[in-house]
This record gives structure tokens, sequence and C-alpha cells, in this order.
């Protein structure tokens, strides 16, 4: 197995169907994008779920709950020195007081500022380990403005990591814009993001159950990596523009030379390149590999057999910034077996 | 369930788990703090429930969510929750109402006296004797700790990079800083008061020399500490996060600096979760993620006592009644143990 960065061992232990893992929802987006909308949502339309929502506090004003948790966004850098260990303290805290309820909940929605950076939310899920014991990241969610994206995207790099960052995209507020636009904008998502859901929305319209436990981060759920979506060709205006490159081989890899590139990768690299996932196929092994990493951490396990009938090609996607500067195509290409 | 199968568990039940009562209350333990004769524990579904040898508990319904925090005050309980609610709570099931903080938890309370105090946020409240209105402290981030010297004249407050300590002279209240990196949670003073020190969210306890600011980072731990307790004259500062209780010594002009912990109650493979000192005894009790309970000598060649066996949850609280005669054992899934200490009892 791969030993780079800070890699989560024992992930079949951690995840082994432990049913008391709450799934917590990320909710990301800019102000005014529907946050609010769709949390008002949740709490109203529960259909017998309990759902504890956890609110910033400089978030928008008028959801009124008893399950409405106040936050403070107190990011902190733990003391071992690693930059990927940048967590959320006040998570921590108050993830802790949740699960001391005697009702058990359903799920939990985390709201993040327009302006916050969502990695350290998502690396509480991984590096706490009283948090990741109890909880488990189910999804991160971006809500997206339709008629404001486009230019949000050029002048708030924050933006860029919010839908960089996302399983999935409420494209917002589709109404008010003409239908080529809304492609034009579909489009930009999908450079930055190629593995994102995008669902179009009014008023966050979407069915909860494609928002709130959908297991985005369980491995498996690498395997649905479209292959379509994977397409090398990009093209952009800035150096710190948030790009995804993906790449194939149908030539099996070598085991021993991906864990030297791919660690070194992330261990080196790994502040840029925001989202990883793949799915390997490796010379000599029965199973299919897979992974996925939210910077310099990630997951990774064999996920059984090989379908029977279907190409047993190796598929990665990296979305970050500077990716042309990390020579990934030439280092995926190296790990090919000879 | 056959017979032969509860006469097994019958047999590997502990002495004290034969002589007391076990009682099921099906929401996590949160506290327990004692009063007189009785020990009150609060719980995860807002109960506050009032144990006492002989008799059934007497249940308060407190709060609507989560009994946070919990402290003994005069004759009563003052409790935080996650309703937002700062109460003073008696016995006999009065509920006085201190404040009411709406949404906002009720992180911490701790009293000293007839001084109240609570936090919810970044905020602490003080309330003292013959004064309506609370003083009110601000600090830059959530508060996850408090604690008063044993005079009462300094409050610890523990927050993200590090504590304040609040010092009462002439009627005001003054703040020194002592910094570390990292986000504090529980705080407490040594008893001699040379020292703070703080549970972090990392898996380590730091502690500073107060005259001086010297810093103490205890490390090594393989998972959070979630509980710690002052033993015996020493004292040995005790914490709970590993596979043993942790015994730092406090002794001396360096405290633990530069020396190794003692460790005691070996619990296996299951980490301890809460310690709690025998009062006026070189002992501790330690309770382990399995539900399990060791008493142990502050000393590396005695072995542990059994006093709880396994219930497959962690320990939560542990509180010893004001005469040393009862001894109450909670977990996560909110079965609760109370028996007597000694066998003539």
């Amino acid at each position: 197995m791969y030993k780079g960065g800070i890699y989560r061992t024992n992930y079949k232990e951690i995840d082994m169907e432990n049913t008391s893992q709450v799934p917590v929802t990320v909710l990301t987006g800019f102000l005014g994008a529907g946050k609010t909308t769709l949390l008002n949502r949740i709490l109203t339309e529960q259909h017998g779920r309990k759902y504890a929502v956890i609110v910033n506090e400089f978030g928008e004003q008028g959801i009124d709950n008893d399950l409405v948790v106040d936050a403070d966004e107190e990011v902190f850098e733990m003391n071992n020195g690693c930059i990927c260990c940048t967590v959320r303290g006040d998570l921590i805290r108050i993830l802790s007081g949740l699960m001391k309820r005697a009702d058990k909940l359903d799920a939990i929605i985390v709201e993040t500022t327009g302006l916050a950076d969502p990695a350290p939310v998502a690396q509480t899920f991984f590096v706490d380990q009283d948090v990741a014991d109890r909880t488990k990241l189910d999804a991160i969610v971006t809500v997206a403005d339709a008629v404001h994206l486009s230019s949000q995207l050029v002048d708030h790099h924050e933006a860029e990591e919010q839908i960089a960052f996302a399983d999935v995209i409420l494209l917002n507020k589709v109404e008010l814009v003409e239908d080529n636009d809304i492609v034009k904008v579909n489009d930009r998502i999908r450079k930055i993001n190629p593995f994102a859901k995008i669902i179009k929305t009014t008023r966050c319209d979407a069915p909860l159950d494609e928002i709130v436990g959908l297991n985005a981060f369980s491995l498996d759920r690498v395997l649905d990596i479209e292959p379509d979506f994977l397409e090398s060709d990009h093209d952009h205006e800035h150096d710190d523009d948030v790009t995804s490159l993906s790449f194939v081989s149908d030539t099996p890899l070598d085991m021993d030379k991906f864990q030297d590139w791919f660690g070194n990768l992330l261990r080196t690299k790994g502040q840029d390149i925001l989202r990883s996932k793949g799915i390997l196929n490796f010379k000599g092994e029965e199973e299919r590999y897979v992974f996925q990493g939210v910077h310099m951490l990630m997951d990774a396990s064999p996920m059984g057999p090989w379908p029977k009938g279907k190409d047993r090609s190796s598929r990665v996607v990296f979305i970050g910034r500077d990716l042309d500067n990390m020579n990934l195509k030439e280092g995926f290409e190296n790990c090919k077996s000879a | 369930m056959n017979a032969d199968l509860e006469k097994l568990q019958e047999s590997n039940k502990t002495e004290l788990e034969r002589r007391g009562s076990i009682f099921n209350i099906g929401a996590p333990a949160t506290e327990a703090v004692t009063i007189r004769d009785q020990i009150a524990v609060g719980f995860g579904d807002g109960t506050v429930r009032f144990f006492q040898s002989g008799s059934d508990p007497k249940t308060v319904k407190a709060h609507k969510g989560v009994v946070l925090s919990m402290t003994n005050y005069e004759d009563h309980v003052l409790t935080g929750g996650d309703d937002g609610r700062f109460l003073k709570i008696s016995s006999d099931g009065n509920i006085d109402e201190i404040f009411n903080f709406g949404s906002k938890w009720v992180d911490c309370v701790v009293s000293h006296k007839d001084t109240k105090v609570c936090s919810s946020g970044k905020t602490v409240y003080i309330w003292r004797k013959n004064k309506d209105k609370p003083e009110i402290l601000e600090h830059q981030s959530t508060v996850a700790g408090l604690a008063f010297d044993n005079k009462g004249k300094r409050l610890a407050v523990s927050r993200y990079g590090g504590v304040t300590v609040w010092k009462l002279n002439n009627n005001k209240w003054t703040a020194s800083n002592f910094t570390w990196k990292g986000s504090h949670g529980t705080v407490t003073f040594s008893p001699d008061t040379k020292y703070i020190v703080t549970a972090m969210q990392e898996n380590q306890i730091h502690g500073w020399r107060i005259n001086d600011k010297a810093d103490l980072a205890m490390r090594g731990y393989p998972s959070k500490i979630k509980s710690f307790t002052w033993v015996g004259d020493t004292p040995y500062l005790v914490t709970s996060g590993s596979s043993d209780a942790v015994c730092w010594p406090f002794d001396g002009k360096e405290g633990p600096m530069g020396r190794k912990p003692i460790v005691v109650a070996n619990g296996g493979k299951e980490l301890a979760t809460f310690v709690k000192a025998l009062n006026g005894e070189k002992a501790v009790f330690t309770g382990f993620t399995d539900g399990s309970v060791l008493l142990a000598e502050i000393d590396e060649s005695k072995k542990p006592i059994m006093i709880r066996s396994s219930t497959g949850s962690e320990v939560s609280t542990i509180a010893i009644s004001s005469d040393n005669s009862q001894i109450l054992i909670g977990d996560m899934k909110g079965s609760i143990l109370l028996s007597s200490l000694w066998a003539d009892n």
C-alpha cells in the first residue's frame, strides 16, 4: 500500500460498516448563493429524520431550530508541523457535544462561510481520531449562484476552491439565466472539477437524498468516475487557476513505482493538490485498487476484482493549482510496468 | 439466557458490582459531582439524576438537550446545557434558571463559594454575591475550560492558543495570558497553585509554571487526554489517554520537567478515558474504553484491583461521595454502577 504523505492506515477497519458513525455533509458556497434556503429546507423537510446543522457566526440570519449550533470557524494548525493537519477546533468540540445526545442524529450538516477554505473542515474528519470514530465525512456540497459564479471565479480564489472540493454542486438560480449561459457556466465548472455531480436548481429545489447521505467519500464511489469527464485538454488564463488533469492507462502499472511517485507527489505538492481520485490496475494484481485524497491526506484500498468483460484500465484525476509544473503526465507514464 | 450463562456472568462480576446497584439510564452520562451524601449525574437526555445509596435515583428534567457541564455549588449543582440554559438545581428538584443564552451552548461551568461562573461562546459570565448583573470577560475564541484556584482569586480560562488567567484585585479582574499554539480544553490549577495544566485537542497535555510562564509539554499519548486528576501529596497529575494511567510528578522546583511519569493500572489494549483520585490516598480509579475500572496505587510494583468489569461502553465519569464511602461509575451508554467502596459498609 501507499505510504505517501499522511496515510490513514487500516482504512477497512475504520470504515468497516461502522453504522454508529454519523454522516456529515459540508455545505459551502458564497453569501447569497442559496445556502440558507437549502438549510431551511433540510430542517423543515426532515421526513422523520433528525439533522443537526452547524452554522457559522457570520452567516445569514433566518434559521431558527433547536438543532442549529453556532460555530466560530476556529481553524488551527496542529503542533506536528504538518500543513495538512490544519483542522477546525470548534468543530471537534461541537461534534463531541452532539455525540453525547441521547437521541441519535441521522446526519450533521456543517455550513461554512463563503470565504472559508473548505480544506480544514474536510481534514478534521481525517485527522481527529475522536471525530473519525464517531462521524464520517459524507460529501462536500457547494451551492453556486448561476448568475454570479463566473465573475466570482475571476475575483475570488475561494470560489474556485469551493467548486474544486465539491462532490455535489447545486447550480442554483438557473431560472434567472439564459440557457446558453447555463451551458457556459456548466463548462467552466467542469474544467475545474470533472467529477462533481452538478444539479441545476431553482431555490435549491433538489431532492434531499441527492444532497445528504451520499457516502461520496466512500472509496467505492471512486469507481463511479465517468471516463467521459476525463479529458486532459485544458486552457486557462492564470497560473494560480484551479484546474483538473486526468490520465488513463491501459498498460498495467507497477505498484512500487506508483507508490514512490504518488507518495512523494502528495508529500511535496499536496498543498496544491486539492482533490485526487483514482482507480488503478497493477501488474500481477487481480483486484482493483482505489484511492481518494484531500490535499496530503488520502485513503487507499483494494476494492474487489475487475468486472468481467470490461477493460482493466487505470484512471486518475487531480484537481489543484499549478498542476502543469508537477510533471504529472510524465510521472504517471513512468509508473507503467515494463 | 440459560442458567449456566447467568452463573458465569455473575462470577465474572467484581465484588463492587455484586454488592452495588446498576441503573440503565439509556443516555450517555456526561458529568458527575458530589453533594454531601448524594452524587448528581448529568446525562445526554438533559436530565440530572441524584443517586444515593439505598434508594432509587431522583430525576430532574433540567435541559432540553445535553447536560454539557456541571459543578457543585453550596447544596446545589450548577449545569450548562446545549439548550443555552445555565441552571442551579437542588436535589429535591427545584430548578432556578440563572441565565438563558438562547441558541448558544453553555459549554463550561465552575463555582467558588458563592460565586457562579459559566461560559458561552467566547464570553465568561461571573455572578458574584450581592450582584444582580454578571461581570463579563471576553476572549478571542471559544472558551473550552474553566478552573478556579483554591482561594477563588484566580480564574483560568482555556481557549484556542492558550489560557487566560484572570486575577481579582481590588474588585477588578485583570488578565494574564499563557500562550501555546493549538486548541486547549479542560484546565486545572495544581493544588499548590504553582502550575496550570490543560488537555489539548492534540494527544498531549500542556502546562505552565505560573511565576515564570515556563512551558511543560507532556506528550507521547496514543489518544486525546479527556480527563485528569490530582493525586496524593506529591502531588501527581494523573491523566487518561493511554493504556495506563499516566502519573506526572509535580513536586520540587521543576515539577515534571525532564522526568518520566509513573504508569499504573494497565488496561491492556483498552485506553484510559476517565481518572479520579481516591481522596486522602495515593491511589486513583481509572476507567477504560470498554467500561472497566481499575483502582491502583501510584506505585508500579503494586497490582491494581478490578472495580468494574467491561460493559462495552467507555467510562465517561466517576465520582466518589464526600465521605469516601460510595463510588459512582457512568459510561457512554448510560449504565451507572453505584456501590459502597468498603465491604463492611
